[in-house]
Order: structure tokens, then C-alpha cells, then sequence
């Protein structure tokens, strides 16, 4: 690329401490050479990687700045990248962006960065996906699966299914042209190999299609019977006095609705009112939400007051949520007098048992196996995997009914599924969709 | 003797003769020149046309007019279907043929085809006046003027043949080579390189125990390669199978000091996909014995073709390997096996309608364009035949696509990847394989031959009553059967009853249930052509797989029909990287599609490619 972009790498609407100008394109370093200068620095030896403290000056502007060369293509972008480090008013950040642009650089379009380095070969498709993902990112967990998308954990995971897919596809191949020279029988070996790629994919599927837990957080409802400790509970949860919490039964009238985050995690928590049929209409109104709440939610706990005998409600009550991923938590253990079967065991009000079912919690819903997947978060991904892994399953299942060129278009349409998902084949659409969705500066 | 014509086609095997065949068929009066007639369209190598892929091209041919089908059918002496259980889309026709009949039905059809003229000689220069073709000058210095010339040399250029130490520079089976053209062409500025490949020792017939071997009939029943075939092709003569064993194994092992392969002698670049014996037991040493099939050569004659057991061996290792064989260790050569090196293009010097980029009405066909084979060289020829005769015409050439034909596959491979060894025609090429069947070649392709003005009215008229037969059939799938009527033949197949009566279209659907097995219980249907009944089996039956394919071709024909500027300065476009600068520089494709296919041009490349033309309004 022969013209130099320019663009703050962040963001320009507050006014953070420290804000980056960043510049790529063969025209960066001469630049460069004309706006900055430091004593440690003579340009003609300039070493990359090396943050030199100086002046930046041009025009009106004059500011200490930190310089950063990246020389090609050991760079972000394959081509030779300038930075400049200065403080970050918003004013000072777009005047030597503006100072950049007069002595020819060009403003960066969205992505632009981001697509250089796809063009040059830096990254691929998925990887550059990633870095949007980032951008987007909320949550620490979140951020740490988008680095490993951009690190293209999603490739060698995707990789590692094509080759598998790639030895069916041979053994079926190498059968069809030489049907007199290779008489021994591959179909085991083809089978097993497709079954292979099968589970790699559905564990890749699988492991995101709970991605949501970990990129909008888990939606989690309390739910029980009225007065058996579920505001209290939430506020264990949360370290916070959120919902009213007094010894009257149907005090939380409502569905409160707050997010939390937990080990990194984002919980939404929905407290739900004491579910019993009631003549109140306000308190009506809520049982009702109650029961949307329990039907949203990604896991609910079923609270139990253990101090109190079990009634033909609390039961029925359960029959609801049994069928939803849950856990039976018995509350109020220091008055215990009539055990239920439980999970667990804890007192919200002291907070004790919290950190065990927090544990629970988690492993019921297989955050660590999600949190550790490669990640498919955008829809592209899931829709590739998805259509490959039906093909290998149509290829399977009718393996011995159908003749093997039949076998082998489903077996090539999962491999062109997966070939589309790391960018080998392109579709311009594609590529100019993923590249508008980035923020300038990346 | 006149000494003006419109084209002029150098080399008379498989790719010259249909080149030319095709050419007088356009009405064009051409000029065909061959070393010997005795060496016109002589299959130097293997007895056999068809098989894997080359039965596809065979039919193809065929289906635009060509003439390889039919005297292949002429010259039959046994037929198979090969893949037989793998598919439709890979059965495959193969035939064991007669040389002699094979060569001489050619002349003869050739020497009686009107506005063409054969002609003993050797070009020596192609005439070139402003980037434009304008003749020939022979090695005997007779002057013949043409505005359009198919290069067709096959093997025969600067040949040498290798067996052991003892090297001669000849072509095929003594024949003489062409030795006065690659100057000629290096002079022109053409990128020649030096393929090589082999052909195995020939037998006398009486010398083998056949009892020891197991025998191969030819099958009953199959299509021929020609719609115009009457009737059954010739089918009594049998092949034979016996295996090399590891004697054979450690005789090579032991002697390939003294193989030309491997001690240097050879240069030239071999076929993969059709090694010599002593590269197979080399690259395949898990491997305990590898397949010797015994071919008849003709029916006139007793030799015996040892297909699997291409050699360069010196004489006395050929003899002890040979004999070490199961069947053949009292057997008799007749001819040793040799190894034979040749001077080649660079097929990436073509674009897809055959034409050499750097000059006007100069094509190229054949093996001269690095394929092997003689179904791939007869595929060539007909499609620079066909183009020279519309470059004659000052009509736009014709491009056979991938998604068409086997042709289209076989020549965009060549001039958009190149190739570095003799490139063979194989069915995993092609990527739109299930629609690419022997069953619809006529379809896809004779309406087509039509306009082109190679399908003559006969032909024509067979095709429209296929296509009417067809119809017929089609016309009547929704007659439905009792499940008493069926009841038989699902027991026999093994096929689930169906709740209910069934009509034909679901019954040819089922997995287990054949067209065969419909004309048993319904006499309207037995009525019908058995050959179009199949057909529209196959196209019911895999339907749900055609119609994937369908898809597939749909979402590629995007980047197929995106078209290039002819005058695209690839070398300046930024952000390409300079390997596929200059890939897309010397191959210039057509479309995107084929830029997409370059080797060493990566899907960045692509994008990169898409968002200039989109910048500049391209």
C-alpha cells in the first residue's frame, strides 16, 4: 500500500491520560522523520521497537511525546507503522493527526489497520475477527477469549478438523481413480476419520454455543417460596443491599434485575417475588414475572427454607423448575430442622456456603470448558461449523447407501465451509463486511 | 501443389487428428503435417482408450463432434465399466483396442474428410509476420501459408528414448522425431521444458501361462463411447492380472544403479500418476507386490502389453524382472520397455481457449502442452481446433468451463496452474464432479457443438431423439405401483415395503431399487430406452447430491463470470504481494475464478484484487 493512513488507536471521547496516534504505510517513516525528534534519536539509526522520549512538533503543535517504530513486516499491519504516544487531550491527539494528514498522510477508514494486516498476510480472517471481538469486548473473560481468537486458536482447532477431513476426503478420492489399482477396503479408515472430525466440531460447537455466558454474561433466577431467603441470597451474591429484605412474606414484589460479576463473570441476577398463587394484585403481577424469570434463565437455584417443613407448594414449584439446568439449595443451615434433598447447603444472610455454590454454579454450567473453548462468537463462525458438521453427518450417516462420489460432495462441502471460515476461500462479501465493522484506529 | 490453406496442424496423433478433423469439419482448408504416416494417431503407448476421468473426455469429445469415440468403438476389441460400485459419476468407460485398427480407421477416416489434406513432412519454422501466424516452412524448405497453426509435436520433439545405457534419439517405437521445431519455438521467446515418461516391455502372447493368472472379461451391456455407434462394439478378448512379488522387488532394488531414473541419466520430469515400476517399488516399499495387468495389443497380432511394469531398465534386468513374475517366467519380449524424454511448453504460455498468449492464430494440443494421455490430447484437440477456426472466423473463442466438462477442468488446470509433470486426467479434478457424468455428456454438451457448427445433422438428430426418449420417460414417473406389485422385488433388494402404493419417481429414488428392477414389474417402463431409463435413475436418485452441487457451482459462478481486463497492469497494483504480481502477470486469467485457482496466489491476493477493481470501476 503505497499512501500512509493515520488515526488515533484510542478512543477520542474522553479524555484519557495517554493517547496514541498510530500511522502505517510506506510513507510512516518519513514522516515521522519530519514531526518528532528526540536526543537519544538519530533516524538514520533508528531502532525498532524502541520507545524513544522526545518532542513532537509541527505547525501549532508542540508536545513531549513518546515515538514507537514497528519496521515491516514486523508489524501489525506488514507495513512500517509509526506511534506516537502523547497526552491525551482530545484536541492535541487530533492536531497532530491533523499536522499528519497535511504532510500526506490519509485518515484511516474503519478497520483499515486491521484489513492491512489481513492483505498483508499478517492474520486471517478469523484472527482479524478477533480483533474486532476485542474491540467489543465486555468483561475480563470476554477479552481473553477474544485474544485467543485473534491468536488464532480458532484456526489450528479448525485446522485439526480439516485435516481429519482432508484423510476422508483422500481415502475417497484416491478410491474413485484407481478402482483397479487399490483394492484394499478404506471405509473404516474414512469413517473413522470423519468421525473424528465430527467431534472436533461438535466440541468446538458446543463449547460456543454457550458463548453468550461469557460474552453478555448468565442470566441466574432465585426462585422459591415467599420469606425463604432469596433477597438475601442475591445480596450474598452481590456483596450489596440491592432488593428490601424484612421477615414479611412477598416483600419483593418485583423482579429485580442486576448484574453482578462474578470471578470474572457476568451474572445477571433475576430475584424472583415468592411464587404462591395470590389474591394481591400487585404481588400477581410478580408471581407471573417470576415464572418468565425462571423460563429466561440460563440456571436457576431452587431456595429452600430449612427451618420450615416442606408444603405441596414448594413441591409443585419444583415440578416447574426440574426441568430447567438447576440447583436445590437448602438455606438457613444454623436453624436447620427439617433437611431437604439438596445440592448444597449455605446461609445467605452470613454469607457462608456462597463460595461453594458459586463453584456449583459454574460447573453446571461449564464455564471453564466455555471460557476455554475456541470461541466461534459471531454468527459466520457458528453457521460454518454448523453446515460442516451436517455434512459430515449426512456424509456418515448414509456412507454405506449412497456411492462414494455422493459421500464425497458432502464430505468437500464440509470442507469448503471450513475453508470459507479461515478466509482460504474468499467471498468478497464476506471480507468487506468483517472489514466495515471495525473502529478506526485498529 | 497447393500451397495455401487456413490452418495448418503439426503432428498427427490424437490431439492433431481431431485439431484437424474438427478444422475441415469448420470449413477450413487445412494442412495436416506428420513425421510419418505410419505414425498417425498410433497409440505408442498403452491398448486401451477411456478409463478413470479419460472415459469422461472420451464422451465429451464425442458429444462436440469429435471423432475419438467413434473410431475407439471401431477399434474395440473388449469393454469395461470401471467404478461400477462407486457412483454414477465415476463409471467410467474403458476399452482394450486394437492399435492397427485404431491407426488405420483414423488414416482412412482423415485421408476421406473433405477440405483437409495429409502431408509426410516435418515443420521446421512457424512464419510469424507482425505477431501474427502466416505459415510453415517444412525440413525439406516448401513454403505452406496459413493464417492459424496447431502445434500438436506430442513425444516427438527432440525425443530421445532410454533403455538401460543405450540412448537414441528417436521417438516412439522407432519412429523417427522432430528435431528441427524447438529452435524454432525458443526463437519465438516460448518457455520449453523436458517431461519424461515410459512405457513397459511387450510380450509374445504363447510365451505366458495365462492358467496362473486370473482372467478379465470384458462386461455386457455397456454404452459405447459414440452416440453414433450402432449396436455392440467387438468384446472377446480378455485381459489378464498377476502381481509382482518381492523377487521382483529386490531385482530392482538391487540393479537401480544401472536405472537411467536414478542414476542421473534421466532429466526430464516423470508422471505420478503413471510411475515406472522402479519408482513404485521405491516410493511404495510397505508395499509387498504391485498389480501387472496383460493386454492384448490388437487382434492381429500376438504381442502382449504388461501394463504396471513401465521401465528403463537395461535389457537383461527387464528380462529377470519380468520373469520372476507369476505366469510370465518363460516369457518371450518382443519389445523392451524404454523410458522416453521430450521437449514440452509451459502450458501457462496458453489461455484457456488454447491460444499461445504471445502470438496471434498459434495454438498448441497435446502432450506439447505438458498432459499426458491420448483422451487428454484428443480433449485439447478439438477445443484449439475448434478456436483456431473461430480465430479464422474473427469470432470470440470459446471458453469449455470447469463446471461443463471434464475438457474445461483439464484445460484450466493447465493454464492456470501449469503443471510440472505430464498432467493426467483424474476424477477428483473436477470439482463438479456428480454433474459432470458419461450419461449426460450429450446433454451438457451437443447443443453447444451445434452452435459451434461441429455437430453435424446426423448427429444432431440422434441427440434430439435421446432428449425425446428422455421426455417420454420422464412423462410418466408419476404412475404409481400397488405395494402387491412390489412386493417381490424389495424382498429381492432388501428394500423397506412402502406403506402405500408408490409412484415410478419414488420407486427409482430408493437406495436399493434399480431401473432394471421397474421394467420387471411394469411393461410400460420396459418398454422404454433402457440408456435413457438409467439416466433419469441416476438423476432421481442422487438428486438431493445434485442439487448441493448445484448450489456449489451457483456460489462460485459469482468469481467464474466476474471477467478481468485483458489489460490489467497486475505489476502496479499496490498491495499485491510480488509473488502474485507476477503469477497473475504471466498466467493473466480470464475471471477472477481463475485468479482465485493460481498457485501462489493467495485469498488476500484475491481480496486485494477485488477491492482495486472495485475502486476503479474495473
Amino acid at each position: 500500500m503505497k499512501d500512509t493512513i493515520v488515526a488515533s488507536a484510542t478512543p477520542l471521547a474522553r479524555a484519557g491520560a495517554v493517547g496514541i496516534v498510530k500511522m502505517s504505510g510506506e510513507n510512516a517513516l518519513e514522516l515521522a522523520k519530519k514531526v518528532f525528534s528526540a536526543t537519544s534519536l538519530t533516524w538514520e539509526s533508528v531502532e525498532p521497537n524502541k520507545m524513544y522520549l522526545g518532542e513532537f512538533s509541527s505547525g501549532e503543535i508542540k508536545d513531549k511525546a513518546f515515538c514507537v517504530y514497528y519496521k515491516a513486516p514486523k508489524s501489525y499491519t506488514g507495513e512500517d507503522v509509526i506511534e506516537i504516544q502523547a497526552h491525551g487531550g482530545i484536541s492535541l491527539i487530533k492536531g497532530i493527526i491533523r499536522e499528519l494528514v497535511k504532510l500526506g498522510a490519509r485518515p484511516a477508514e474503519p478497520g483499515e489497520f486491521t484489513k492491512r494486516a489481513y492483505l498483508n498476510g499478517k492474520m486471517n480472517l478469523a484472527e482479524a475477527e478477533g480483533v474486532q471481538e476485542l474491540i467489543n469486548a465486555e468483561g475480563e473473560l470476554a477479552v481473553k477469549q477474544a485474544y485467543r481468537l485473534m491468536d488464532g486458536e480458532l484456526s489450528r482447532g479448525i485446522e485439526l478438523a480439516k485435516a481429519e477431513i482432508l484423510t476422508a476426503d483422500v481415502n475417497l478420492e484416491s478410491v474413485l481413480d484407481y478402482p483397479e489399482e487399490l483394492t484394499d477396503d478404506l471405509s473404516e479408515p474414512t469413517i473413522n476419520a470423519l468421525n473424528n472430525a465430527r467431534t472436533r466440531l461438535i466440541d468446538i460447537y458446543n463449547g460456543s454455543k454457550n458463548q453468550h455466558f461469557i460474552t453478555e454474561g448468565v442470566t441466574l433466577a432465585i426462585a422459591g417460596l415467599p420469606n425463604v431467603g432469596k433477597s438475601s441470597l442475591m445480596n450474598a451474591l452481590m456483596h450489596e443491599e440491592r432488593a428490601i429484605v424484612t421477615d414479611i412474606a412477598g416483600t419483593t414484589r418485583d423482579v429485580l434485575r442486576e448484574s453482578c460479576t462474578l470471578r470474572g463473570l457476568k451474572i445477571n441476577l433475576t430475584d424472583t417475588a415468592g411464587i404462591r398463587e395470590s389474591d394481591d394484585t400487585v404481588e400477581k403481577i410478580g408471581v407471573e414475572r417470576a415464572k418468565k424469570a425462571i423460563e429466561g434463565a440460563d440456571i436457576v437455584l431452587f431456595l429452600m427454607d430449612s427451618a420450615t417443613p416442606e408444603t405441596p407448594e414448594e413441591i409443585e414449584l419444583y415440578k416447574e423448575i426440574s426441568t430447567k439446568k438447576h440447583l436445590r439449595v437448602e438455606n438457613k443451615e444454623d436453624i436447620k430442622s427439617f433437611p431437604r434433598v439438596a445440592d448444597i447447603s449455605i446461609e445467605a444472610k452470613t454469607g457462608k456456603g456462597i463460595e461453594e455454590l458459586i463453584d456449583m454454579m459454574f460447573d453446571k454450567l461449564d464455564i471453564e470448558k466455555i471460557a476455554t473453548a475456541v470461541p466461534l462468537t459471531s454468527e459466520r463462525h457458528l453457521h460454518a461449523v454448523k453446515t460442516a458438521i451436517e455434512a459430515i453427518e449426512s456424509a456418515i450417516d448414509n456412507f454405506y447407501a449412497v456411492p462414494i462420489d455422493c459421500t464425497s460432495v458432502d464430505v468437500k462441502s464440509a470442507y469448503r465451509a471450513l475453508a470459507e471460515l479461515t478466509g482460504e476461500d474468499v467471498d468478497e462479501n464476506i471480507v468487506n463486511e468483517i472489514f466495515s465493522r471495525f473502529c478506526v484506529g485498529k | 501443389m497447393d500451397k495455401r490453406y487456413d490452418a495448418i496442424v503439426i503432428g498427427a496423433g490424437h490431439a492433431g487428428a481431431e485439431a484437424a478433423y474438427i478444422l475441415a469439419k469448420l470449413n477450413k482448408k487445412t494442412l495436416l503435417l506428420s513425421l510419418s504416416l505410419e505414425a498417425v494417431a498410433f497409440m505408442a503407448c498403452n491398448p486401451n482408450i477411456g478409463g478413470t476421468g479419460k472415459g469422461h473426455l472420451v464422451k465429451e469429445i464425442d458429444a462436440l463432434g469429435g471423432i475419438m469415440g467413434e473410431i475407439a468403438d471401431l477399434a474395440t476389441i473388449q469393454t469395461r465399466m470401471l467404478n461400477l460400485g462407486n457412483g454414477p459419476a465415476v463409471h467410467s468407460l474403458r476399452a482394450q483396442v486394437d492399435k492397427n485398427l485404431y491407426h488405420r480407421a483414423m488414416k482412412a477416416r482423415l485421408e476421406d474428410t473433405k477440405n483437409l489434406t495429409i502431408l509426410e513432412g516435418e515443420a521446421k519454422e512457424i512464419l510469424i509476420e507482425e505477431g501474427k501466424v502466416v505459415g510453415v516452412v517444412t525440413g525439406m524448405g516448401d513454403t505452406y501459408s496459413a493464417r492459424a497453426v496447431v502445434i500438436a509435436t506430442g513425444v516427438y520433439l527432440n525425443s530421445r528414448i532410454i533403455t538401460g545405457d543405450y540412448v537414441k534419439d528417436v521417438g516412439p517405437a522407432g519412429f523417427m522425431r522432430s528435431s528441427l521445431l524447438t529452435d524454432n519455438l525458443l526463437a519465438l521467446g516460448l518457455d520449453i521444458r523436458r517431461f519424461k515418461t515410459g512405457t513397459p516391455p511387450r510380450v509374445l502372447s504363447s510365451s505366458i501361462d495365462y492358467d496362473v493368472m486370473e482372467t478379465q472379461n470384458g462386461d455386457i451391456g455397456n454404452p459405447t463411447f459414440s452416440m453414433l455407434t450402432e449396436g455392440d462394439v467387438r468384446n472377446d478378448k480378455a485381459c489378464y492380472l498377476t502381481y509382482t512379488n518381492e523377487e521382483t522387488h529386490r531385482i530392482i532394488i538391487e540393479n537401480l544403479d544401472k536405472a537411467p531414473m536414478y542414476n542421473g541419466v534421466i532429466q526430464g520430469t516423470g508422471p505420478r500418476y503413471c510411475p515406472s515400476i522402479e519408482t513404485k517399488v521405491m516410493r511404495f516399499q510397505d508395499k509387498d507386490r504391485h498389480q501387472i495387468f496383460v493386454e492384448p495389443e490388437g487382434a492381429d497380432t500376438y504381442e502382449m502389453y504388461i501394463q504396471g511394469l513401465s521401465t528403463s531398465m537395461p535389457y537383461d534386468v527387464q528380462e529377470r524382472m519380468l520373469h520372476s513374475i507369476k505366469g510370465l517366467e518363460h516369457a518371450k519380449i518382443t519389445r523392451y520397455g524404454y523410458a522416453i524424454e521430450y521437449d514440452c511448453l509451459n502450458p501457462l504460455e496458453l489461455n484457456a481457449s488454447l491460444a499461445i498468449k504471445k502470438y496471434e492464430g498459434l495454438y498448441s494440443a497435446g502432450q506439447i502442452n505438458g498432459s499426458s494421455g491420448y483422451e487428454e490430447a484428443g480433449a485439447q484437440g478439438i477445443i484449439a481446433g475448434i478456436n483456431a477456426s473461430r480465430y479464422l472466423d474473427n469470432l470470440p473463442p470459446f471458453i469449455i468451463r470447469r463446471d461443463l466438462a471434464y475438457i474445461g477442468v483439464l484445460i484450466d488446470d493447465l493454464v492456470t496452474k501449469g503443471t510440472n509433470e505430464p498432467y493426467r486426467m483424474m476424477t477428483s479434478r473436477a470439482e463438479h464432479r456428480l454433474f459432470l457424468r458419461q450419461d449426460n455428456a450429450d446433454l451438457r454438451l451437443t447443443e453447444i457443438g451445434r452452435e459451434l457448427g461441429t455437430v453435424d445433422d446426423e448427429r444432431y438428430a440422434r441427440f434430439l431423439e435421446r432428449k425425446a426418449q428422455i421426455k417420454e420417460i420422464e412423462d410418466i414417473l408419476d404412475k404409481r405401483f400397488s405395494i402387491e406389485s412390489v412386493k417381490e422385488v424389495c424382498e429381492l433388494r432388501g428394500e423397506t415395503l412402502p406403506k402405500s402404493a408408490i409412484s415410478a419417481r419414488e420407486f427409482l429414488k430408493r437406495n436399493y431399487l434399480t431401473a432394471e428392477d421397474l421394467c420387471k414389474i411394469s411393461e410400460e417402463f420396459d418398454a422404454k430406452d433402457k440408456r435413457a431409463l438409467k439416466y433419469v435413475e441416476v438423476e432421481l436418485k442422487y438428486e438431493g447430491y445434485l442439487k448441493k452441487q448445484a448450489q456449489a457451482i451457483k456460489d462460485a459462478q459469482r468469481m467464474e463470470e466476474k471477467t478481468l481486463p485483458k489489460d490489467l497492469d497486475y505489476m502496479s497494483i499496490d498491495g499485491l504481494r510480488i509473488e502474485a504480481r507476477q503469477k497473475l502477470d504471466e498466467v493473466k486469467p480470464l475471471t477472477l475464478a481463475q485468479a482465485s485457482r493460481i498457485s501462489g496466489v493467495m485469498p488476500a491476493d484475491i481480496t486485494v484484487l477485488i477491492l482495486y477493481l472495485r475502486k476503479n470501476k474495473l
